[in-house]
């Protein structure tokens, strides 16, 4: 047991100890968030952005139009940013007017002009020249506003009085958009899917890194020879293992790290979107019971213990990095196909493709997981996932120990399968 | 029985195509240094990965210090110095002794303090620098193999084994790792060691073993063997240029049996029946200027090529030209 304690401290520390990881480790969740914020920033663009009110309106009319905009735009401004200023010009001294505040954009004084003319008075055109010319709902925002202010003009001269007009007029239409799905309604639905993807992805993405990890350690320990001189002093069996625990625990380390500054991320997303002025709807976090948690951690390590003993195997029956991207291919188009349908199963995680890919081995470790985050599964469809997968885990390590013991020794040339089924039957 | 380190009966070992070792037996007495000698491809490698459980035999019995190969307190008593040598590039040197320190059982702590002693005894760690902080890549080549030399011995093993120990190092580094033999000799600790190089040997070794392809040819203690092989053979030396009539002299058959030039050195083989006197007076005749006229017991090289036999120098046929 010292043995094996003293390789798995070997595995973890030398890897922890690496740029790479810390690197991974930290950007990890700085992309995370990134993720997080840019999107919404983003969005806020496409929604009425602080700049929208930062204005100059020339009313080259004499109708007063202007100050009206002005009014309804103002009281649609976000604290802290600047109001719109009417200027009236005449028409013959438009042209004038608008390169003047054509400069003040580009000082970045104001973020645009809005040009109201006879034209406008007739409902057919306003012209608005600007930074944020192409912020669809900036500009879908000043064509209501002004299209709303031209009505209320057109309904006063009518002589409807100004209260009646407000109670008329006043709509402040919101759209709730809600999800049907196949389990019928649910407010948390895209929560309960973003969750379950990161989940998927998460999964997918330790097993694809971690698994390499170990099958690079492998072929490192049999190109620089260091394993002969390991397995002259503990089996190779422990070797194996400890390699794979050591590995597997650093992904572990990773994920907690990742996990952990996500959920502070999360908190500190509403304030932080603030600061760029974007309003957001609290998102709510998840509702992880300890029993699932525990579930999908049982799931990474049987999933991780899987594919990693396999891809030590390809390790050590191969002699160069060119080789082992040839040899693991099998491997990876394993993974990989469990990937391609994350996405389908993530619109249809009740389907049929969804149930047999969470119950097959290779792809149960990721599958099962989407589904358990996704919602309730059935006890025997998880049993039957778990009973399967352990079966597999334990088939992969005898033949991974197998293959291992003697590919570990074997240079030259590239065995065949036959040859590494061979491996498999020798007897010591 | 106990006074063998390594008690190897009987054992076979197939690999698909071939067989790499047959029914090889072989006793290592302790305290004594031991060669195991071969060309290549002998079932030198073999035999020793077998001793240390690294593969096992498909028939026979290996018993080492008195117990069987594969018990699981073995290991923590034997240093292994593989033929191929490597260590993990990126590692400290410190960590990566400490880790094979651990690997044979041995505490941190005390695995920590023999590291600073050893690495101070082979100049890795000197007043100016440290290079047990140092990565593996930073390291020479005779570095390197300083290191691993002490991940071998830092457990104080009682049988160290060296698989190919001379191979790719300068004299003074070769220099050095007899002295370690000797020393590790001294103080009663069993060294086997494999070499196809003759000389290092038979200077070193207390007793050999000669295997070819898989089989054992001769073993038992050195003085022994050179004493059984007899006094058949001449050292000569000449001095100057070697003349074309010493040259006839040398191939005559009736004569010399086989004779190994080294150009200025020859060390010959009488032909059965043959007089040595009668061969001085032929050489003499021939005109060549005699340094040295000696009958010796035939070198460890000799009874090598005698017994495995070696391309290009066969039986009769001088090695001119």
């Amino acid at each position: 047991m010292a043995k094996l304690w003293a390789i798995v401290k070997r595995e973890y520390l030398e890897r922890v100890r690496t740029k790479w990881f810390i690197i991974a480790t930290v950007f990890g969740p700085v992309f995370f968030g990134t993720i997080i914020i840019v999107p919404a920033v983003i969005a806020k663009r496409s929604k009425s952005s602080s700049e929208f009110t930062n204005t100059v309106i020339l009313d080259a009319t004499t109708s007063g139009v202007g100050q009206r905009v002005a009014a309804a735009m103002n009281r649609m401004r976000t604290p802290g940013s600047a109001a719109p200023q009417v200027r009236v010009v005449q028409p013959s001294a438009l042209s004038a007017a608008e390169s003047l505040a054509t400069h003040r954009v580009m000082r970045k004084e104001v973020s645009g002009y809005l040009v109201i003319d006879r034209q406008t008075l007739d409902g057919e055109q306003i012209r608005y020249a600007g930074r944020n010319a192409t912020a669809i709902s900036d500009m879908e925002g000043l064509r209501s506003t002004v299209k709303e202010t031209l009505l209320n003009e057109r309904l006063r001269k009518e002589g409807v009085d100004s209260a009646r007009l407000r109670e008329l007029t006043f709509m402040p239409l919101r759209l709730d958009a809600e999800r049907i799905t196949d389990k019928g309604r649910g407010g948390s639905g895209t929560v309960s899917i973003i969750f379950a993807a990161i989940v998927a992805f998460l999964l997918y993405m330790s097993i694809v890194l971690y698994g390499q990890n170990v099958l690079r350690g492998v072929l490192e320990e049999k190109t620089t020879r260091v394993a002969e001189v390991v397995v002259s002093s503990v089996p190779s069996e422990t070797l194996l293992a400890g390699k794979v625990i050591g590995v597997g625990a650093v992904g572990l380390t990773q994920q907690v790290i990742w996990v952990i500054a996500s959920v502070i991320m999360f908190k500190l997303r509403q304030p932080v979107l603030q600061r760029f002025g974007v309003a957001t709807i609290p998102f709510q976090l998840p509702e992880i019971s300890l029993g699932l948690a525990l579930l999908l951690l049982v799931f990474f390590l049987l999933g991780f213990t899987f594919y990693a003993s396999l891809y030590a195997a390809v390790g050590s029956s191969v002699n160069s990095e060119q080789e082992a991207q040839q040899a693991v291919q099998p491997l990876l188009i394993l993974l990989v196909a469990t990937a391609i349908f994350i996405n389908p199963i993530l619109l249809n995680p009740t389907g049929q493709l969804a149930l047999v890919m969470s119950l097959l081995p290779f792809s149960a470790p990721i599958i099962m997981p989407l589904r358990l985050s996704l919602g309730s599964v059935p006890w025997y469809d998880v049993a039957i996932a778990l009973a399967g997968l352990v079966l597999s885990c334990l088939v992969a390590m005898w033949l991974a120990a197998r293959i291992y013991r003697v590919g570990l020794l074997m240079y030259g040339k590239r065995p065949t399968l036959r040859e590494m089924a061979r491996w498999v039957s020798y007897s010591g | 029985m106990t006074d063998y380190c390594i008690e190897i009966e009987n054992i076979t070992k197939r690999f698909a195509q071939h067989v790499a070792v047959r029914n090889l037996s072989l006793h290592v007495p302790k305290g004594s240094v031991y060669g195991l000698l071969g060309p290549n491809g002998a079932g030198k490698t073999t035999t020793i990965r077998m001793m240390l459980d690294i593969i096992a035999p498909d028939e026979g019995t290996i018993r080492i210090l008195g117990v069987p190969f594969n018990d699981k307190h073995i290991p923590n008593r034997i240093g292994y110095l593989p033929e191929e040598r490597g260590l993990y590039r990126k590692m400290q040197v410190r960590r990566i002794l400490r880790f094979l320190a651990e690997l044979k059982g041995m505490k941190g702590a005390v695995a920590d303090a023999r590291i600073t002693e050893w690495l101070e005894r082979l100049d890795l760690k000197t007043a100016e620098k440290d290079w047990g902080l140092a990565k593996i890549d930073e390291l020479s080549r005779g570095m390197q193999q300083k290191v691993q030399f002490i991940g071998t011995l830092l457990h104080d093993p009682d049988l160290v084994i060296l698989d190919e120990p001379f191979s790719g190092l300068d004299p003074i580094n070769s220099q050095a790792l007899k002295d370690a033999v000797v020393d590790l000799k001294r103080r009663g600790k069993t060294v086997i060691f494999s070499t196809h190089l003759m000389d290092n040997a038979e200077r070193l070794c207390d007793s050999v073993c000669i295997i070819a392809r898989g089989e054992k040819v001769l073993d038992g203690p050195i003085a022994r063997i050179k004493a059984e092989h007899g006094t058949r053979n001449i050292a000569l030396s000449l001095d100057g240029e070697t003349s074309e009539s010493v040259a006839e002299v040398l191939a005559d058959r009736s004569l010399v049996q086989r004779v190994d030039d080294s150009n200025r050195y020859f060390e010959i083989e009488l032909a059965p029946g043959a007089d040595s006197q009668r061969l001085l007076r032929r050489i003499v005749d021939s005109g060549a200027t005699i340094q040295r006229f000696e009958l010796v017991q035939p070198s460890l090289h000799q009874i090598f090529l005698e017994r495995v036999g070696a391309a290009g120098i066969e039986s009769g046929m001088a090695g001119h030209g």
